[in-house]
């Protein structure tokens, strides 16, 4: 970049201020749709992306952690989980439950989540008050406090979570039988909420270590967007931030999964009206070259009323109420899953067949171009919506910048949904979907239910 | 504080209105056709046939084939959903910039002329009875049509918007066409347009569109005012192999013309309006018992309710049920404190610009105005009620609105191991019903 670049004299500026071993360094920018996204480091390894955004009068600040249920290990499933619920406790400076009172206090809206490779903590708040966020973000990055009491509680919580949304919900304990069944050796093989036994077996020590191991600056992601005050913002941050120490993070050792060469077929019997099916074929990692092109196919196979399957399963035979599809978008292979919920007298034979049918004719033909393009314009459409608040901008920015290393990737991938071809989206159907490499779980009710 | 930005508005040919909030940035536009009517006009035996007319504008219109239609939306890069409540329906479209006239003579077709082909709809009322049978799978979906049916008995609000498998197998095409050309009339609509549109062209679109539909007046309202159900009732939603439980706790609250509307609305913040509030306190943070606790308002032209939800684990319903009840006693005799005033006054004047930080959000906010025919301040005044809410007035509010004597318990779970323990949890409880999970 020029050295008369306005953004790094600007980072210049901060570090003349600072005390040694917090200086600030400016590392460019890159379009981001119409506008430019920038990029600050600071000495102890945060990386700060900044997108101002001036449409309202408020602002997103997010912290996104390379950490997530693949850094746990067998036996302490779920821990990256129950963290993320931890952070909303008690820190050196603040009392348990005054975070969440100060930022509803100032009109903020606050969550986080946490997946198989990152963990995420977001704050959308009136523009005036991001000197907050930035306050209680870097406190809890380095001075959480972890207690017996408040380990003890959050663990029931999840426990509670984890009733809702896997044992006592059919397609939770369905997705999760199927992630255990296809993966043996990578830790996708486990739920992020992790197995019951192991949420209730945490102690306040496991947690402290998790901490201690993931949760320094050179592993975070800070993003803002919204109408900031870029000098006054990158000051805040690098002042509250600056004094905390790298710490050393583990290197991944995911152990890799070995293809699947055959057919896994598991069943659940629950308390549910009628049948249903799982599929998951072992798919590409988010950013192999593949992903785009299988989307895109994913898209023309199950995205809207108008697709192969939606039209094949729910509307001509009428053998489904729902049907859907989803490429996982995980930093490692993960699975390519198709869903069907048979209507009742309608079995989960009936759907494999057809699905079975449709995904040979994937592998056989190309699709039309009149196909294609409504595949393709489908994808354009679900990207600007997911742009429409600076909340939706921020994850954007977090997710690709975490997973990827590239934060405008969704933006890269636009262009390759664009320019993918008929042949692309065949030869990825028949390097991912032919051969018998395949888990099948089957939903059955329960007689009576 | 500079006053938010508000949509235009326009009062077209033939009694409709047109919103509009224009916002350049993303290539996309919005629109929303209100109808100030909704399924409190289907006739006794004929409930679902508001929701069927709307969902068959797209299974065919003009010359377009279902197929044809699907195709064409997908093609041209947009969305199209409809909704429908007791009080009001809406159908709402999204589109890429460069396609919106294409995209305008589409719908102004699936609007305008929708042909109600007889093997469509024989296809949508199938379909349409497997989604009751599949809402079976939800806990939660379970306790709200229990919860609804118990506190709206015998009144409009108490009745499914879907239908009933019974009530929509019975419907035939001509239901369908007749709740259509009920609903679908100028002078009972207002558009919304946002986004990526400016006046002139906004202009252009609401005459494409309302020259597709045909003439007419809004309709009378249906709908009384619900009397408040006496005493407390128990509904126990039996279903095999819970090990957690869905607990919806409710009453009666206001309607939005109501002088305490705000006042009690500010003060259920207090109580389950926030992630701080007493419930997620006393249920989630001490104790553990729930992912989740809150209380909400509805809100519509009449009398809505009010509603407290948890869902504890089996073990921990009778428990947590108890305490939620003395939660609310206290609430109700002790009404909040000056400190949790200022704070949840803070909060919600605060957190008003999500309300308003999209065109789409602001858009919808004067298209609820609108269309409920609300006070025309009723969502540019909310911070000023809210300011001047005083403690006398939310706590005489809770006191005047909630009767804590008065309670629909709703309870989903395995009854051969929970209920005794639920029923054994309410003081003075008066009634009960055991009602299987797959009764509807």
């Amino acid at each position: 970049m020029p050295a008369s670049d306005p953004h790094a004299t600007l980072a210049d500026k901060l570090s003349s201020r600072a005390p040694g071993g917090q200086r600030i360094s400016y590392r460019g920018a890159q379009p981001f749709g119409d506008a430019k996204l920038r990029r600050y480091e600071l000495e102890n390894g945060l990386t700060i992306l900044l997108l101002r955004d001036r449409s309202a009068p408020v602002a997103a600040y997010h912290t996104w952690f390379n950490v997530g249920s693949r850094h746990e290990k067998a036996g302490k499933t779920g821990l990256a989980h129950l963290f993320e619920h931890l952070m909303f406790n008690e820190t050196e400076s603040f009392k348990a439950g005054e975070f969440d009172k100060k930022l509803e206090e100032s009109g903020a809206e606050s969550n986080a989540a946490t997946w198989v490779d990152w963990t995420f903590y977001h704050e959308a708040l009136p523009k005036d008050r991001l000197p907050l966020a930035v306050r209680l973000e870097s406190e809890r990055m380095a001075r959480l406090v972890l207690r017996e009491p408040q380990v003890k509680s959050e663990k029931e919580v999840v426990a509670n979570e984890r009733r809702y949304r896997v044992d006592d919900d059919v397609e939770g304990a369905s997705s999760e039988l199927l992630y255990k069944t296809a993966f043996t050796r990578h830790p996708y093989h486990w739920p992020t909420i992790g197995w019951m036994e192991d949420i209730q077996g945490f102690t306040p020590e496991d947690c402290e270590s998790f901490y201690r191991t993931y949760y320094a600056p050179n592993n975070a992601v800070v993003v803002v967007v919204g109408d900031f005050h870029e000098e006054r913002l990158l000051g805040l941050i690098q002042k509250a931030y600056g004094a905390i120490p790298r710490a050393v993070i583990p290197p991944d050792d995911a152990l890799p999964e070995p293809p699947q060469g055959d057919l896994r077929e598991v069943t659940l019997k629950k308390p549910t009206p009628t049948e249903k099916l799982i599929i998951g074929y072992h798919g590409p990692a988010l950013g192999d070259a593949d992903h785009v092109p299988l989307t895109v196919l994913n898209e023309l196979l199950f995205g809207g009323r108008a697709s192969r399957l939606y039209r094949a399963l729910v509307i001509d035979t009428e053998t489904c109420i729902e049907t859907r599809g989803w490429v996982s978008t995980f930093r490692d292979s993960g699975l390519y899953e198709m869903y069907g919920t048979a209507r009742a007298g309608k079995t989960t034979g009936d759907i494999l067949a057809i699905l079975d049918r449709e995904i040979a004719r994937v592998t056989d033909d190309v699709a039309s171009e009149d196909e294609l393009g409504r595949a393709k314009a489908r994808l354009e459409l679900s990207l600007l919506q997911s742009l429409e608040t600076m909340n939706g901008k921020a994850e954007q920015i977090g997710f690709f910048e975490t997973v990827l290393g590239e934060p405008a990737a969704a933006f890269r991938r636009l262009e390759g949904y664009r320019r993918a071809t008929a042949s692309d989206l065949r030869k990825a159907a028949r390097r991912y979907l032919a051969g018998q490499g395949r888990t099948l779980v089957r939903v059955l009710p329960e007689s009576g239910a | 504080m500079k006053s938010e930005p508000t949509p235009a508005r326009f009062e077209l040919q033939g009694g409709a209105t047109l919103l509009l909030e224009e916002e350049h940035s993303l290539p996309l536009v919005s629109m929303t056709l209100a109808l100030k009517s909704g399924s409190a006009h289907d006739p006794a035996g004929k409930e679902g046939a508001s929701r069927l007319a709307l969902r068959m504008l797209r299974r065919g219109a003009g010359e377009l084939s279902s197929k044809e239609i699907e195709d064409a939306i997908d093609r041209l890069g947009a969305e199209v959903g409809t909704d429908v409540s007791p009080s009001g329906a809406t159908v709402g479209a999204q589109v890429i910039r460069r396609n919106l006239d294409p995209f305008l003579d589409l719908l102004a077709k699936m609007l305008g002329a929708p042909s109600f082909p007889a093997d469509e709809f024989g296809r949508l009322k199938r379909e349409t009875v497997a989604e009751i049978l599949e809402s079976r799978d939800s806990d939660r979906a379970l306790a709200q049509r229990a919860f609804r049916r118990s506190l709206f008995a015998g009144h409009l609000y108490g009745r499914s918007t879907t239908g009933t498998t019974a009530t929509v197998e019975a419907l035939v095409q001509d239901d369908a066409r007749a709740a259509y050309d009920l609903h679908m009339r100028r002078g009972n609509l207002v558009l919304g347009l946002s986004g990526d549109v400016d006046e002139t062209e906004a202009k252009r679109v609401a005459e494409r569109i309302l020259d597709a539909i045909p003439e007419g007046v809004g309709l009378a309202d249906p709908i009384v005012e619900p009397e408040p159900k006496r005493g407390r009732r128990l509904v126990f939603v039996d279903k095999p192999e819970r090990t957690q439980t869905q607990i919806l706790i409710g009453t009666l609250g206001t309607s939005a013309f109501d002088a305490d509307h705000v006042p009690l609305g500010v003060a259920n913040a207090v109580f389950g309006g926030t992630f701080t509030s007493r419930l997620m306190r006393e249920i989630r943070s001490k104790r553990g018992w729930s992912y989740g606790a809150s209380a909400r308002l509805a809100t519509d032209r009449h009398r809505q309710s009010f509603s407290m939800w948890t869902f504890p684990a089996s073990t921990d319903a009778a428990p947590c049920l108890r305490l939620e009840i003395e939660l609310l006693e206290a609430f109700v005799e002790k009404g909040i404190t000056p400190r949790e005033l200022a704070f949840v006054r803070s909060y919600l004047t605060r957190s008003r610009a999500f309300d308003v930080d999209t065109a789409s959000k602001r858009l919808h906010q004067a298209l609820d105005v609108a269309a409920l025919d609300l006070p025309a301040d009723y969502h540019s005044s909310y911070v000023a009620k809210v300011k001047a809410t005083t403690l006398e007035a939310a706590n005489l509010a809770v006191k005047a609105r909630i009767h804590p004597a008065d309670l629909v318990i709703v309870v989903v779970g395995t009854a051969g191991s929970t209920l005794e323990g639920v029923r054994s949890a309410i003081d003075a409880l008066e009634e009960v019903a055991v009602v299987p999970f797959d009764v509807e």
